[in-house]
């Protein structure tokens, strides 16, 4: 292995937390979901270093899940922001409060 | 138990001197504040008792020849045990006698004194208080008990120079008291904590053994006499504490003749015959000893010369007085020390008590305005304020004479001839300012230039034959008390005193000289203030210096109030108060601080941002992978 293992996984932490940054601080129902893709690649990404670490191919197969699954939930989620827009007329996290 | 108390006459006698006056104290402050003549009834009840045992025990062990003590279990720890009891030997009978009679005395005279005043019951309580403390003192076998009623005595000192509260000098002059020899206490109780860690136990009896060279070395020895005398320096106003005497005369006139002359500053001296064996062991502490006697006497007697307040004089000469009988005890004259106490109590409160009845009468302090308003006219005071005089100027056949005599002996047998000279000129400045004194009362310049305000009602003639009587009485005392000096000595057992020579044989001229000093003393005064035509101004009035120097105290004063407010209020206190200010209220106001904080920061949840949810979500998670792996 070119890269030791413990750099990817400090790598795809690093992503991780900068995919929750983007999640938690931005103003945007769109840049929510981008945020959690963000943090799924960061997921996919340790499957990787982890089956080229053990040699198992499995990892990869489960790369080619995740891409499925973000795949589809970016399609629900997108639905679900337009039907919020429609309903409140705002992007912003900050004016879904009904539940204050 | 009882029976013992019952069937022993001594005990019996012992018991009642002490808690009788400590009974009628409880009595008065409880239940009859508001009767004063049945407070001051059950005040003089207590004392009388207590005077006539006091006299039964004196004169049932006349003949005594070693200690009685009477000890109870009372602090036992291991190996220490500190009883409590009743020590009798000839030293504590004679001052018991001394005490009672003069408080006995002094309570009478007050009658007169403090007659209408308002605070009549709360005074013969204090002065209850005052009885039971210092006879209880007087008969301690234990220095820890001594300690106590010393500190008891220190209390009711420090009550009744405040006695009138609403005047805010008295209770400056109370607390100063009160502070200063709290400061000689503290000093006081180290020399106890040293006696007590190297011996093992603080009976008086042991400690005055020779025994105790065994278990003390005399370093130790040395420490610790030297610190219980920084108890006497801070008792008996000796230098450097003794600023606080002349301020406590603010307190009523009988309270400096009962406390600040004849008693309570008495019993510093007394701590020191006490103690005279223990203290002879260590050459050192007895010159450092006499070194301060000698500083304090010299220093009153020139504050005395330039007073013009009536009681003043007399408290400064108190502390000179003092600063003699230390002399003396320090120079290994025991018996002289211990006499010359005994008659200076009787001819001390008698100069305070005619003083009273001057101050009663004109309702001032200052001598030359008793003169003016006709002070000769009272007869009897006037009378015993010059025999009084003549006593402490030590002319004979005053008791002070034969007193004075005996120290001056004690003083001529050391080898340094600097004490006696010191001793003869403290003789003359006394005889000086004394009879000063007596003759600015006696001839006044100018005769009634103004009616004195003359509170006739009410303070007529009982008032004056009360207080009078009094004054007889105590005259009566100082005139015949210096005759008794042999069976005195006798009683009080020559081998007591480590020099037992009384150097009667070999200084014949000693007397003469110092009777000779005391007349020029008297003469230089009667050219000053006493003939016709004199001016009535004394030879250090007229350098101002001096007398600027000697009116303020020698600026002793001044040094205390500096460092008071430079090292104690400036540099302690502010340390002390910044302490609690930022710490103390700094870290509780902090912790409120960060909960209010905290509070606020968690408040955000309940905004109802979907995205401050999502971030509780993610660190829980996080803290929960934490958990799992570690």
């Amino acid at each position: 292995m070119i890269v030791p293992f413990g750099h990817v996984l400090i790598l795809a932490g690093i992503l991780f937390l900068m995919g929750m940054f983007c999640a938690v601080t931005r103003r945007n129902l769109i840049m929510i979901v981008l945020g959690i893709e963000i943090m799924l690649n960061a997921a996919s990404i340790v499957f990787v270093g982890a089956a080229l670490r053990w040699h198992h191919l499995e990892g990869q197969v489960f790369v080619v899940f995740i891409l499925a699954v973000a795949a589809t939930e970016v399609s629900v989620g997108l639905a679900l922001i337009v039907y919020a827009y429609l309903r409140t007329g705002s992007f912003d996290p900050g004016t879904y409060n009904l539940l204050k | 138990m009882t029976s013992a108390l019952i069937l022993d006459p001594t005990l019996l006698a012992a018991v009642l001197a002490s808690l009788l006056p400590f009974v009628s104290f409880l009595l008065i402050m409880v239940f009859t504040r508001e009767f004063p003549r049945l407070s001051a009834g059950l005040s003089i009840a207590a004392v009388t008792l207590s005077l006539i045992c006091a006299l039964f025990l004196l004169g049932r062990h006349w003949h005594l020849q070693s200690a009685i003590q009477y000890t109870g279990r009372w602090l036992v720890s291991g190996d220490i045990s500190i009883p409590f009891g009743f020590l009798l030997d000839s030293t504590s009978l004679l001052m018991l006698a001394l005490v009672a009679g003069i408080s006995f005395l002094v309570q009478i005279y007050s009658l007169g004194y403090m007659a209408g005043d308002t605070g009549f019951a709360r005074y013969y309580a204090f002065m209850s208080l005052f009885a039971w403390a210092m006879i209880s003192l007087t008969i301690s076998p234990t220095m820890l008990q001594l300690y106590i009623f010393w500190e008891l005595v220190g209390l009711s000192s420090y009550l009744l120079i405040g006695f009138w509260y609403e005047k805010f000098s008295a209770t400056e002059a109370g607390k100063k008291a009160f502070v200063m020899t709290r400061l000689g206490d503290v000093a006081f109780f180290l020399g106890l904590l040293l006696v007590l860690v190297y011996l093992g136990n603080l009976n008086v009896l042991e400690i005055n053994n020779r025994e105790v060279t065994v278990r003390m070395s005399p370093v130790v020895i040395t420490t610790s006499a030297l610190l219980i005398f920084g108890g006497i320096i801070g008792k008996s106003a000796q230098f450097p504490l003794l600023t606080w005497l002349p301020d406590a005369m603010e307190g009523p006139t009988p309270v400096s003749a009962l406390l600040h002359s004849a008693t309570m500053v008495a019993a510093g001296v007394y701590l020191f015959a006490r103690l005279f064996p223990f203290f002879s062991l260590s050459p050192t502490a007895m010159t450092v000893f006499i070194i301060i006697g000698t500083i304090s006497m010299l220093l009153a007697s020139t504050m005395a010369m330039v007073s013009r307040d009536i009681k003043q004089v007399w408290a400064y000469s108190t502390i000179s007085q003092l600063g003699f009988m230390i002399m003396g005890l320090a120079a290994g004259g025991f018996f002289a020390g211990v006499f010359h106490l005994t008659t200076h109590a009787g001819f001390k409160a008698l100069l305070f008590l005619c003083s009273g009845v001057f101050i009663h009468q004109f309702e001032t302090n200052d001598m030359y305005e008793i003169g003016q308003y006709g002070g000769r006219r009272l007869k009897i005071p006037m009378i015993c304020i010059v025999i009084a005089g003549a006593a402490l100027a030590g002319l004979p056949p005053f008791s002070g004479f034969f007193s004075k005599e005996m120290i001056l002996a004690a003083l001529a047998d050391l080898k340094n001839p600097l004490w006696l000279i010191a001793g003869l000129l403290g003789a003359f400045l006394t005889a000086y300012y004394a009879f000063r004194l007596i003759f600015i009362v006696l001839f006044p310049k100018e005769l009634e230039t103004d009616q004195p305000p003359n509170h006739g009602a009410g303070h007529g003639h009982e008032t004056y034959w009360i207080m009078a009587w009094t004054l007889i009485i105590l005259a009566a005392i100082t005139v015949i008390l210096g005759f008794f000096q042999g069976s005195l000595e006798s009683f009080l057992g020559g081998h007591r005193s480590v020099s037992a020579n009384h150097g009667g044989g070999q200084h014949i001229w000693l007397p003469f000289m110092a009777l000779g000093l005391a007349l020029v003393g008297v003469a230089l005064a009667w050219m000053e203030f006493g003939r016709q035509g004199a001016k009535q101004v004394g030879f250090v009035e007229r350098i101002p210096p001096l007398n600027h120097l000697f009116a303020n105290r020698w600026h002793i004063d001044r040094f205390y109030r500096g460092f008071l407010d430079i090292v104690i209020y400036g540099l302690i206190s502010r340390m002390c108060t910044q302490n609690d200010n930022k710490v103390i209220d700094g870290s509780i106001h902090g912790l409120s601080k960060g909960t209010v904080e905290t509070g606020r920061i968690v408040s955000f949840l309940h905004s109802g941002m979907v995205q401050y949810r999502l971030l509780v979500i993610f660190i829980v998670l996080v803290l929960l992978t934490v958990y799992f792996i570690f």
